[in-house]
């Protein structure tokens, strides 16, 4: 019976699971646990539905119209031409390089940098759970305290980035417009999203790290292998799964950035560092444009729902078979 | 046994006494809503709350009003939230800009309509900023504040440059900005490019933002004398005469502590400033004179706030008495000391007593022009907040900036 249900449950996917049919008659105590697995899963699914699925739906339906906001007025239904708009926009797909830029910098060095302190941190060491801590807390700091921090930081005439390398250390030759332009001012957003989100992908390589059975690293150590062909052969094998979880979160939360940039840049100057969600807010809140934010929105979860799949897709294959 | 029921009943019956009282003496007060976004950074919230609310309160023991205060950045997006949601207040102390937008999607009430005494209101207050309520043949509230930039400076800055007195006209705003800059000061400190920003320039040259049906741009926006005063704050701004938080307010010292530390001599700002500035940083002295003029004269740009009643509301009439009463002359002046400019005809008579730079906006006033009266406003903003910034960073030379601004801005106003 136990395997029977663990079969049913797995079923997504994996071969074994579709040769649990040629269907039979349920017998009752089967139909019971059926209907009794459905009650239980009805709450987290109603509340699912509510606050993820309504929205969806709803974002696609305003997409479809020039969106009138007042309640009861009509709205006019103008087909994908949302669509077509965004296709022919130049500052959405500005936007939409922007936030795949933003993705591209800060997952690999946030995966890079917290895999690396969870390693060490991993290691017998001395004050081990104040470093945990230090490294966490920008995790739980404030977006909009960090953000304001950062531009401040980064102010042309008196900020501490400058005052550092030019007047200080005379690295640069002059004081650097770092949010006045597209490219530094992506960097440095780029610098804080990194260094806001590598506590968070520290800890959870850290629980996987730690769920490595010690017996592995010392089988390997015995055959003579050293610190990195252990890493290299016995932790990261390990640890695949999370790594993959931790790739596919972290994709779709470089994707969704919006804090950060509205605070720094709020998407300026004149929109070179626009992201999909500042430049979304945008055109529905101060503009009006519901529907063409609806559009972008819309567009946005297509892009992360593709991306997760494939991340997945590339993650699911067993290890060595690529 | 029957006691201990008797009792009960009787405990009963006084609840249920207690409760309808509470329940009629509640019913018999109303609560007005009123969402602003008066500064709490100056005093202007606190005169409110402490003063004004208070004094009306007392006065109409059967009204309450409730204000919401809203950080003047989140109140547009927060109004837009509330009208999608239904969820509007009684009365909205409304940004001037703001009014034909909220106007055009119907959530206000015509006041012309709505106020049976509006004409004894309107006739009492300036007609420039009345006019900023007018929307397709309605005025849909009133002036409550109205205010404009005038050239506000540091005296004890511009002596330290050796500087006898503000400029006064474009010629002087060049040199004296080339003074200024080789003893590392910035005579002009500009946060933006956004037709609140720039248009003051514009107009002063003699240029123009549109024709006089705000139909088209083109020839106007992009017309040689628009270009030529977009072209003097460009040439500043290359000169290293300018600081650079014109092409992105978040890159360097905001205009408020540039001046505060002596980086800045100046900038163009409202009443508020004064009065923000003596709670905020009360070392600093400021100094107010008129907009340097160009060939067009002295010419800067009207801000201000109307009062708008909602659709929705379901106290019209208890708000329309605190809207009568906030354009009362006791409220007025209350605010006046706050830091906002009354709208009302007669206080050119008191206004200045109160603060002596009232004098300058006064006479700054007189010749202020309004920015466009459009649904779009918030497009157009941002089209001139865009193309002007690409000249001032070089991408584009002032006329393809003003060019292109023109052409985007005449489909919008279409």
């Amino acid at each position: 019976m136990l395997r029977t249900r663990s079969t049913a449950s797995s079923s997504s996917g994996s071969s074994g699971a579709r040769v649990a049919s040629p269907r039979r008659p349920l017998s009752s105590r089967r139909r019971r646990e059926v209907r009794d697995a459905y009650l239980f899963l009805a709450p987290g699914f109603l509340l699912f539905a509510l606050t993820i699925l309504y929205p969806i739906v709803r974002a696609f339906q305003i997409s479809l119209f020039h969106w009138a906001i007042v309640p009861g007025a009509a709205s006019a239904f103008v087909g994908l031409a949302n669509y077509a708009h965004a296709l022919h926009d130049p500052v959405f797909w500005r936007a939409l390089g922007n936030t795949g830029f933003y993705m591209a910098i800060t997952v690999p060095t946030q995966m890079a940098l917290g895999l690396a302190a969870a390693v060490l941190l991993d290691a017998r060491m001395p004050a081990r759970g104040l470093y945990r801590t230090l490294y966490y807390l920008p995790v739980v700091t404030s977006w909009v305290v960090v953000s304001l921090v950062f531009r401040y930081l980064f102010i042309t005439d008196g900020g501490l980035v400058n005052w550092v390398l030019h007047d200080n250390l005379h690295l640069i030759s002059y004081d650097v417009n770092w949010l006045g332009a597209r490219w530094t001012a992506m960097i440095v957003l780029g610098i804080l999203g990194t260094w806001k989100g590598i506590g968070w992908s520290m800890v959870i390589f850290l629980a996987a790290l730690q769920g490595v059975p010690r017996v592995l690293h010392e089988a390997a150590a015995v055959d003579g292998a050293r610190a990195w062909a252990r890493f290299r052969a016995v932790s990261l094998p390990a640890i695949r799964p999370v790594v993959a979880f931790v790739t596919v979160i972290l994709v779709i939360g470089g994707f969704n950035v919006f804090i950060s940039v509205f605070l720094v840049t709020n998407g300026g100057p004149f929109d070179q560092t626009q992201v999909l969600l500042t430049y979304m807010y945008r055109e529905a809140f101060s503009f009006l444009d519901f529907g063409y934010g609806s559009a972008i929105s819309f567009i946005l979860t297509l892009i992360v729902f593709a991306l997760a799949l494939v991340q997945l897709r590339l993650f699911r294959r067993p290890a060595g078979s690529a | 046994m029957r006691r201990n029921r008797t009792i009960l009943m009787t405990l009963a019956a006084l609840a249920l006494a207690a409760f309808t009282a509470a329940a009629a003496a509640q019913g018999s007060k109303t609560t007005v809503t009123f969402w602003d976004a008066y500064s709490s950074d100056g005093p202007e919230v606190k005169q409110l709350e402490t003063v004004i609310i208070p004094a009306f309160e007392k006065a109409h023991p059967d009204i309450t009003v409730k204000d919401v205060t809203i950080p003047y950045d989140n109140l547009h997006q927060k109004l837009i939230t509330a009208v999608a949601g239904a969820q509007l207040p009684d009365l909205v102390r409304s940004d001037i800009i703001w009014v034909p937008e909220l106007a055009n999607l119907g959530v206000l009430a015509p006041l012309d309509q709505a106020m049976p005494d509006f004409k004894t209101f309107s006739s009492d207050v300036f007609s420039g900023p009345l006019a900023t309520n007018f929307w397709k043949g309605h005025y849909y509230g009133l002036p409550l504040d109205t205010n404009t930039r005038i050239w506000v400076y540091d005296p004890a800055t511009l002596k330290a440059l050796g500087l006898s007195g503000p400029p006064q006209t474009f010629a002087q705003l060049r040199s004296m900005s080339a003074t200024a800059k080789e003893q590392g000061v910035d005579l002009y400190a500009e946060s933006g490019t956004g037709g609140w920003n720039i248009l003051p320039w514009i107009w002063s040259n003699g240029g123009r933002l549109t024709n006089d049906s705000y139909t088209k741009a083109t020839g106007y926006l992009n017309g040689p004398k628009s270009v030529a005063a977009v072209q003097m704050l460009v040439d500043l701004y290359k000169a290293g005469e300018m600081p650079n938080i014109i092409v992105n307010a978040n890159g360097g010292l905001g205009t408020y502590d540039g001046i505060n530390q002596h980086k800045y001599a100046s900038m163009l700002d409202g009443p508020w400033a004064f009065a923000i500035f003596s709670s905020s940083y009360p070392s600093a002295t400021l100094a107010g004179s008129p907009v340097p003029a160009g060939p067009g004269g002295s010419v800067s740009v009207v801000g201000g706030e109307d009062i708008v009643l909602t659709q929705q509301s379901r106290h019209k009439e208890a708000a329309l008495t605190f809207l009568r009463y906030m354009l009362g002359t006791f409220a007025q002046r209350q605010m006046a000391e706050a830091g906002q400019m009354p709208v009302l005809k007669s206080s050119e008579g008191w206004l200045p007593t109160i603060h002596p730079y009232y004098a300058t906006y006064l006479e700054q006033i007189a010749t202020a022009r309004p920015r466009t009266p459009t649904p779009k406003w918030p497009q157009i903003d941002q089209v001139l907040t865009n193309d002007i910034a690409k000249a001032f960073q070089g991408s584009e030379t002032v006329q393809q900036a003003l060019d292109d601004a023109a052409h985007q801005i005449d489909g919008l106003l279409q």
